[in-house]
């Protein structure tokens, strides 16, 4: 336990406040040696973007009949980590869930850097980035407006509608926190975080319309969340391609982000807690929690693999037969098979509760669902269009060094970006875990009944 | 009120509190002011306000976000009428997608422009009586009433169980840097 709660067992509301508070304290060599690092992927895959515009898509591996690889992939692969952070953060605060409070803020920082990045994917996919405004309905001297009935025009929309709304969410729960934390710095930290608290100091008048706003965008990102990657897999269920065109989709995409999400909540919650000395308010109890969602998620993809397989069967549809055929025992095969081990098979071992309160274990775990959900979307998107209507027009793709480059500078975008937000703000949220205290004061009692 | 005074009550828990401004309430106390670090449905319910007014902003951004998709998507597809194999110009139903993202769009933005403008923020000023630990750890009931029922109030204060019961002018404010200034 770190010595910021004297006695563990009745945390106070100021021992909240330190153990959050020392987290945005001037940070060692170490974490911006982190952060060049990051940034630098992230200059690197900047110059082969930059080259690849200059010189077209031809740099890609994209060839055809595979147009959509792994930039699509990274799209939905991203997305789809995002959701996770709103179920936590909105969902949960629906049904009034305890552990949330912990979680939440981390969890929607994750969302809202993982939109971030996942916005910019369909631009780096463009061969004339330059164009990307065509998307956006305006006046023109041609009348030539976006095509409502299409898909991708659906998802410029939710996805920039899910940006915004993530973004309001956080600002709305970082300002108490970040009042209580103008109160408590100095320097420009203080001047800083003045700015941002709005002024707040808490008054009934300000709760009064403060919980109603709040609630009410909880209400709205909840039915946004499920809409977004409903949207996100009508990209490809709209298609009359055979892999992709299924009813199952949306369900099955939404699952699936919850799945990658929460786990991706774990691969970045789990060593932040360690290195952030974060251990009296991020409990095993909170990840036990997690993991539960990890498992039930787990069911519930490995049910629509078999549903997709069962429907490809029963449909008696020759050419839907052989794309899935070729899914399970093509060149790509082996790509399907280490999927299924890592969404269906290893999240198994968390119906033990030993596992699920074992932390090193998690992160294990968590890291191969997050491999299983990349593959996953990369054996739907490419492998589908890898085995089309017709024979003589298969091919298989290789990804080239500007993609995979790109994908490795989406990572270090990503985990750069959060961890600056780590260090600057506050990670955990102070004022719901005041809220539930007392909460969190038996969830610390249930940890040193367990290691006792 | 001229010549009135501010009391000034912490206490150190929200049970308290409530229960001071309930007592407040019973003797008809007028200009109670609570601060608190946390949202408190116990300390809500003891001031008794209704409910905030961002619900019919918020319901009036979602129903305008609605009537944009729908003129955004009717109206482009008139501008430019194109037959394709005669089906119908305005196809509403993929229509419905665009305007459920813009309802939420806008719903949302109504939430958080109507909150700012009813909770008075960016707050320029420091309300009298704030002190820098109801955003830490302490919650605090600030009473304006005439000098002669200040003992009173003071009593019903302590009664209910502040830590500490002052005259506002002689409580220790946050500083100027504490709000945008």
């Amino acid at each position: 336990m770190a010595a910021a709660v004297q006695d563990a067992s009745t945390p106070t509301f100021r021992d909240i406040d330190r153990s959050v508070l020392r987290v945005m304290e001037m940070p060692g060599t170490a974490y911006w040696i982190w952060i060049a690092f990051c940034f630098s992927l992230v200059g690197i895959a900047a110059a082969l973007w930059t080259r690849q515009i200059y010189s077209g898509l031809g740099v890609t591996g994209l060839r055809q009949p595979v147009m959509w690889a792994i930039y699509i992939t990274n799209f939905v692969f991203w997305v789809g980590i995002a959701h996770s952070g709103t179920l936590i953060s909105a969902i949960l605060f629906l049904f009034r869930t305890r552990w949330r409070t912990a979680v939440y803020r981390a969890a929607e920082t994750m969302t809202l850097f993982a939109v971030a990045t996942a916005g910019l994917f369909p631009l780096i996919h463009l061969g004339r980035v330059w164009f990307a405004y065509w998307l956006l309905p305006y006046p023109n001297e041609r009348f030539l407006q976006p095509n409502f009935r299409s898909p991708l025009v659906w998802d410029a929309f939710a996805v920039s509608t899910y940006l915004t709304i993530s973004a309001l969410f956080l600002f709305m729960g970082l300002i108490p926190d970040v009042a209580n934390a103008r109160e408590q710095s100095k320097g420009w930290r203080k001047t800083f975080y003045s700015i941002l608290a709005l002024g707040w100091q808490g008054t009934d008048e300000q709760w009064r319309h403060y919980s109603m706003a709040y609630l009410l965008l909880a209400g709205l990102a909840t039915p946004l969340v499920i809409s977004v990657h409903s949207v996100v897999s009508w990209d490809f269920a709209m298609a009359q391609l055979p892999g992709w065109h299924s009813t199952i989709f949306a369900p099955y995409f939404v699952a699936g982000a919850i799945f990658s999400g929460v786990a991706m909540v774990m691969t970045l919650l789990i060593p932040m807690r360690k290195w952030l000395h974060l251990e009296d308010l991020v409990t095993p109890w909170h990840f036990d929690n997690l993991a539960k969602i990890i498992l039930l998620t787990s069911l519930v993809v490995s049910y629509s693999y078999a549903t997709e397989t069962f429907m490809t069967w029963y449909s008696g549809d020759k050419i839907e037969q052989m794309t899935f055929h070729m899914r399970y025992f093509g060149p790509w095969g082996y790509l399907f098979w280490v999927m299924v081990l890592c969404n269906c098979l290893i999240p198994l071992l968390l119906f033990s509760p030993r596992i699920r309160v074992n932390l090193t274990a998690l992160w294990i775990i968590s890291i191969f669902v997050n491999i299983g959900m990349w593959l996953e979307r990369f054996v739907i998107i490419a492998g589908s269009l890898a085995v089309n209507f017709n024979p003589s027009q298969w091919a298989y793709y290789r990804p080239s060094i500007t993609e995979i480059m790109i994908t490795v500078g989406s990572f270090a975008w990503f985990l750069g970006l959060f961890s600056l937000f780590a260090r600057l703000l506050p990670i955990i949220s102070m004022t719901e875990l005041k809220e539930g205290i007392t909460w969190l004061k038996k969830a610390l009692r249930k940890d040193y009944a367990k290691a006792a | 009120m001229s010549g009135s005074v501010e009391i000034v009550g912490s206490f150190a828990d929200e049970i308290g509190c409530a229960h001071g401004i309930e007592k407040l309430r019973e003797v008809k106390a007028i200009g109670v002011r609570v601060f608190s670090p946390i949202p408190s449905h116990r300390i809500e319910h003891a001031i008794g306000k209704p409910k905030s007014r961002v619900r019919a902003f918020v319901l009036t951004g979602g129903i305008l976000g609605i009537i944009t998709a729908l003129a955004l998507t009717i109206g482009t597809s008139w501008e430019w009428n194109l037959d394709a194999g005669g089906k119908p110009v305005v196809s509403w139903p993929p229509f419905i997608i665009i305007m459920f993202e813009l309802m939420v769009l806008f719903g949302g933005i109504s939430a958080v422009l109507s909150f700012l403008v009813h909770a008075r923020v960016p707050a320029f000023e420091i309300a009298e009586g704030y002190s820098s630990r109801f955003s830490e750890d302490r919650f605090g009931v600030v009473v304006r009433c005439e000098p002669a029922d200040s003992a009173q109030v003071e009593s019903i204060l302590r009664d209910a169980g502040a830590e500490e019961v002052v005259r506002a002018a002689a409580w220790p404010r946050a500083d100027g840097n504490a709000v945008v200034s």
